[in-house]
């Protein structure tokens, strides 16, 4: 029993290392580390188990699927050189500017087929709020709106695949749902895949996108002085033109990258190869491919993967600590023992990811929290599917909310001064509701997660 | 004070004398010292320390860097030749994944060094270079450097008893110098173990007052 | 009493049908006969360590003990997949006859001594199938070209017989399957075959499985952990496995048995079998790669000799009993 209470001690003592700023995977690592030594000296923790730690990392040096997420950040970075983004924005702003709200619904449509091509965060965010703020607040828009806007539709890349958060959780969840539905004695449960979880986020991910217009509408009724039409009523000659060839590239992009994952043809690792080398082609047809711009996405690529998978590297001392201690019994009890079974279990694994959402980035969420309470959940019969979009929504939230939410940062770094960092707080609370109300429509009705893939697959 | 955004050269008068600082040896800088200005004095063995090991991470992730397009288009080729001509090989498929365990591994020092590895900066943000720098050396100290070496102590005789079998791919015609890939893990704690003491060091530095050692914020791309 | 609180890793997901309750079978045997004395946990693929680590985890003593299959280990230690199975070598029973009356556990134990450990056969899959083929297959020719993942040794023939042969993580089989990715694969045999679902995305499944007659899978004891134990353990856990042995087998004719009607009967699954032409050509081509694979690796070499030798004899009296036999029962009479 000790090992289980000094594993809750080191989780609360982790968050308290986290806040102190030291790099993440450090944090986790150094707190596993010391606990690991303090449970070896009370008798409680087998310092032997370490030892998998190498063979733990060769794991991920050879998991095939992760392979996925450095060419989508290569894609991600490579189309934001080539300014497809920018582009498209000066074009829908110009087509549906002329209408009350137009300006704003074109932002989210935007964010939407950048977060269908690839989806990096940071560089949708910076993109749009360097070109559609100026002109949002040119148009008069209030700097509320348009900031959560921005950074709403930013974030999109996330819930909408291709998504980074989508293949690592396919990975965890894949094992746990096996395993939870042997315990239960199904012998024979459905392989889930990560391109099940991309089929099943596709129309929830559609849904917020249709949320965030209504909210912008709605808006542009109640308060006009909050989402006016541009002043020029007049639209430029030739535009239907200049929007097809400005659709044309990322509508390629998503039917290769989408279609080919969507349809089985390619595994997501190969289909981010398709578009890398989509995304380059484009590049060079832009005239936007040069030594610098190569010499930069490469960087990049480099330090973003690494970023993410030395985190990975460092959770899994803490969770392998964590689990040594017993601290995986403590937390099944915990959550069987939830009156009301599956539903309380589910609302407080959501409430305390949307918590942690607040504090933490996306991928500690995922590879702290997730090994532990995903199998326990799926224990208790969930749809993995479902689950895993829940989880999603949730974590894309978690870019959003104050005070560490990094689409907030990002604008943050862009945002011309007369933007106080209030407004940008501010601005984004509707969404964040937004975000809760689609997590809430998407628990409430499961099938809008797991209808396309049982179409599809 | 003249200041090279590319390295952090610095040239700035101390006492009343000329004197420049490279706090990052870029080697592919182009910024030369002044005929009239002294390299300082008093830069001394833990900033040429922290120099050196910048410099070496430096180079490395750039060079590191450029394998991420072999990667990219050996994956779209495996994809390419097995749709559309039915060939394929199961030691090419392995090349493109060791190339992304290279590309993280070896790269994460060079992440360390821009700023790249992501921070819970609640607090840390906005916080006085001071609190930085007594973060960045408890950090280094207490969390970075054990947890590596801890590392270090279980994979070394991981990655001998590879070497001693010269293993091989598990796979049927996979890559034989599977051995080579684990000693990436080697690798990884080596770099990252000098680049966190070169951290530690520079927190030092910026404690005794070379204000030239704070760290920037730098231009991050995120997920 | 002292009590040797020991971990098991596997290289199956945790309690996975016919494989992973192999492993757990053992556990409980050992935890039952050693009165207490003995303790083992099971930890599924990746809990501890990644399946295809697991002999280094037990081999370096981060465990004590271990369940897999020995073709895992193939880059480590090259002879072990010979162990395992052979295109159109050994079935169970011969390979039973084998490790026990055959000298093979003493050329295994020599062969495990590489890893730092101890081996004891530790169930066996029985006959398995020849795989899922979305086209159909009827002369040797058909293998040019043909996209399929099979692992192992059966790879490295279908390679030689012009296939191209592809390397898939398991949630990735079916999709890719059904997308036309990949023509074929080889999996187990009906059991998990059935659970894989692979009847949905392929139209034929050919018989018989001529790569892996059977696949013998290991229990692997860090050499120290073994050498430790007083008599009376090591016999319980050598019965345990000899038990443990029998047992996954038996589950696998059981079970093989239902998957194989349930997929003819409820998936109207098209089971055919591999021409003769097929047969005779792949048997002619396993017999060149092997030769060729093991003539650089003596240890290997020593494997293989012993096990052609017995396969010389299991042919000359199998085909007066078992295949005899087997021949006659399916002769159209009414009984
Ligand atoms: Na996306
Ligand atoms: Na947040």
């Amino acid at each position: 029993m000790s090992g289980e209470i000094l594993s809750l001690v080191m989780f609360a003592v982790a968050c308290g290392v986290l806040l102190l700023g030291f790099p993440v995977a450090f944090s986790l690592a150094g707190t596993g580390l010391a606990f690991a030594l303090l449970g070896d000296a009370l008798g409680v923790f087998d310092m032997p188990l370490l030892g998998s730690l190498p063979s733990r990392y060769f794991g991920v040096m050879t998991n095939e699927l992760y392979v996925a997420i450095p060419l989508f950040i290569f894609m991600g970075v490579m189309l934001e050189r080539a300014r497809i983004a920018e582009k498209l924005l000066t074009t829908m702003g110009m087509l549906f500017g002329t209408m009350r709200a137009g300006l704003g619904i074109s932002v989210v449509i935007v964010g939407m087929l950048l977060a269908a091509s690839t989806g990096i965060v940071g560089a949708t965010v910076v993109t749009m709020g360097l070109l559609s703020l100026p002109a949002m607040q040119k148009a008069g828009y209030n700097p509320r709106l348009s900031t959560g806007i921005i950074c709403a539709s930013g974030t999109l890349g996330q819930i909408i695949p291709p998504s980074i958060v989508l293949v690592l959780l396919g990975d965890i969840l894949q094992g746990a749902y096996a395993e939870a539905q042997r315990a239960l004695g199904n012998w024979a449960p459905e392989p889930i895949s990560v391109m099940d979880l991309f089929a099943g986020a596709f129309i929830p991910g559609l849904l917020l996108v249709g949320l965030y217009i209504c909210w912008i509408i709605i808006q542009a009724f109640i308060d006009p002085k909050a989402a006016p039409a541009l002043v020029t009523d007049k639209r430029p000659e030739g535009l239907w033109g200049e929007v097809l060839r400005a659709l044309l590239p990322p509508a390629l992009l998503i039917v290769a990258v989408l279609g080919s994952i969507l349809t089985g043809i390619a595994t997501p690792t190969e289909s981010a190869a398709f578009g890398s080398i989509g995304a380059m082609v484009l590049a060079a047809l832009y005239r936007r491919l040069s030594w610098d711009v190569l010499r930069y996405v490469v960087r990049q690529t480099v330090q973003v993967s690494a970023m993410v998978f030395v985190i990975l590297l460092g959770a899994s001392v803490f969770s392998l600590v964590f689990r040594g201690l017993g601290g995986d019994h403590l937390v099944e009890e915990l959550l069987h023992n939830l009156p009301g079974g599956v539903f309380s279990a589910m609302l407080v694994v959501m409430l305390l990811m949307f918590i942690m959402g607040f504090f933490l980035d996306f991928i500690e969420i995922v590879f702290v929290v997730i090994p532990i309470v995903g199998p326990i959940l799926l224990k208790m019969d969930i749809d993995p599917v479902w689950l895993g979009v829940m989880i999603a929504i949730n974590l894309q939230t978690s870019f959003l909310t104050p005070p560490f939410g990094f689409a907030l940062f990002y604008l943050r770094g862009v945002a011309p001064a007369a933007i106080k960092t209030w407004d940008i707080y501010r601005g984004i609370v509707p969404f964040v509701l937004i975000q809760l109300l689609g997590l809430c429509l998407v628990g409430a009705f499961p099938f809008l997660a797991t209808w396309l893939p049982g179409v599809l697959f | 004070m003249k200041r090279c955004l590319n390295c952090l050269y610095t040239v700035a008068t101390v006492n009343g004398r000329l004197q420049a600082w490279r706090p990052k040896a870029e080697f592919f800088c182009q910024t030369k010292i002044p005929k009239n200005v002294q390299e300082a004095e008093r830069v001394g063995f833990l900033s040429r320390f922290v120099r050196l090991v910048d410099g070496l991470n430096d180079w490395i992730g750039r060079g590191v860097a450029w394998l991420v397009i072999p990667m990219v288009v050996i994956t779209f080729l495996v994809a390419t030749l097995r749709y559309g001509f039915a060939v394929g090989w199961v030691s090419m498929q392995e090349s493109y994944m060791w190339l992304y365990g290279i590309i993280f591994m070896i790269g994460a020092g060079y992440t360390l060094l821009h700023e790249g590895h992501v921070r819970v900066d609640v607090f840390y943000r906005p916080a006085s270079p001071r609190y930085k720098a007594w973060v960045d050396l408890f950090g280094s100290v207490f969390l970075l450097l054990p947890v590596i070496t801890m590392v270090v102590i279980y994979s070394y005789p991981y990655v001998m008893t590879s070497w001693h079998r010269l293993e091989g791919s598990h796979e049927t015609g996979g890559l034989p110098g599977l051995f080579l890939y684990k000693t990436v893990i080697l690798i990884f704690c080596t770099l990252m173990f000098i680049q966190g003491m070169s951290l530690a060091a520079r927190s030092i530095l910026v404690l005794a007052g070379h204000r030239e050692f704070e760290i920037k914020e730098e231009e991050h791309e995120g997920v | 009493q002292e009590v040797r609180e020991w971990r098991m890793v596997t290289t199956w997901p945790k309690n996975f049908p016919g494989l992973g309750t192999g492993a757990n079978l053992l556990a409980e045997y050992i935890n039952k006969a050693s009165n207490g004395r003995m303790n083992v946990t099971v930890f599924g693929a990746g809990e501890i360590v990644p399946a295809f680590e697991a002999i280094d985890a037990v081999g370096n003593g981060t465990v004590e003990m271990g369940h897999g299959a020995p073709y895992y280990w193939k880059g480590k230690v090259d002879a072990t997949q010979y162990i395992a199975a052979m295109p159109f070598g050994l079935n169970a029973q011969e390979q039973n006859a084998w490790f026990q009356w055959g000298g093979g556990q003493e050329l295994a134990d020599k062969v495990y001594s590489e890893l730092n450990c101890k081996f004891f056969p530790s169930g066996n899959t029985g006959t398995q199938m020849g795989g899922w083929f979305n086209k159909e297959m009827n002369t040797i020719d058909d293998y040019k070209g043909l996209k399929m993942r099979i692992p192992g040794l059966g790879g490295e023939v279908v390679k030689a017989a012009g296939g191209n042969v592809v390397n898939l993580p398991g949630g990735e089989i079916p999709p890719a399957l059904q997308s036309g990715a990949i023509d074929a694969t080889e999996w187990v045999g009906p059991y998990n075959d059935l659970a894989f679902g692979l009847y949905k995305s392929a139209k034929f499944y050919y018989y018989p499985g001529w790569h892996e007659p059977a696949t013998v899978l290991d229990n692997f004891i860090n050499l120290d952990a073994w050498n430790s134990l007083p008599d009376d353990l090591k016999a319980i856990v050598e019965q345990a496995n000899r038990a443990v042995n029998q047992m996954v087998l038996s589950e696998f004719t059981a079970r093989n048995n239902q998957a194989l009607q349930t997929l003819r009967d409820k998936h109207n699954v098209d089971v055919r079998p591999f021409s003769d032409d097929i047969l005779t050509n792949l048997g002619a081509l396993s017999g060149t790669v092997l030769r060729d694979l093991v003539a650089s690796n003596p240890l290997s070499q020593e494997v293989f000799e012993s096990l052609i030798a017995f396969r010389t004899q299991s042919i000359g009296w199998s085909k007066f009993s078992e295949s005899a036999f087997a021949q006659a029962r399916i002769l159209p009479f009414k009984y």
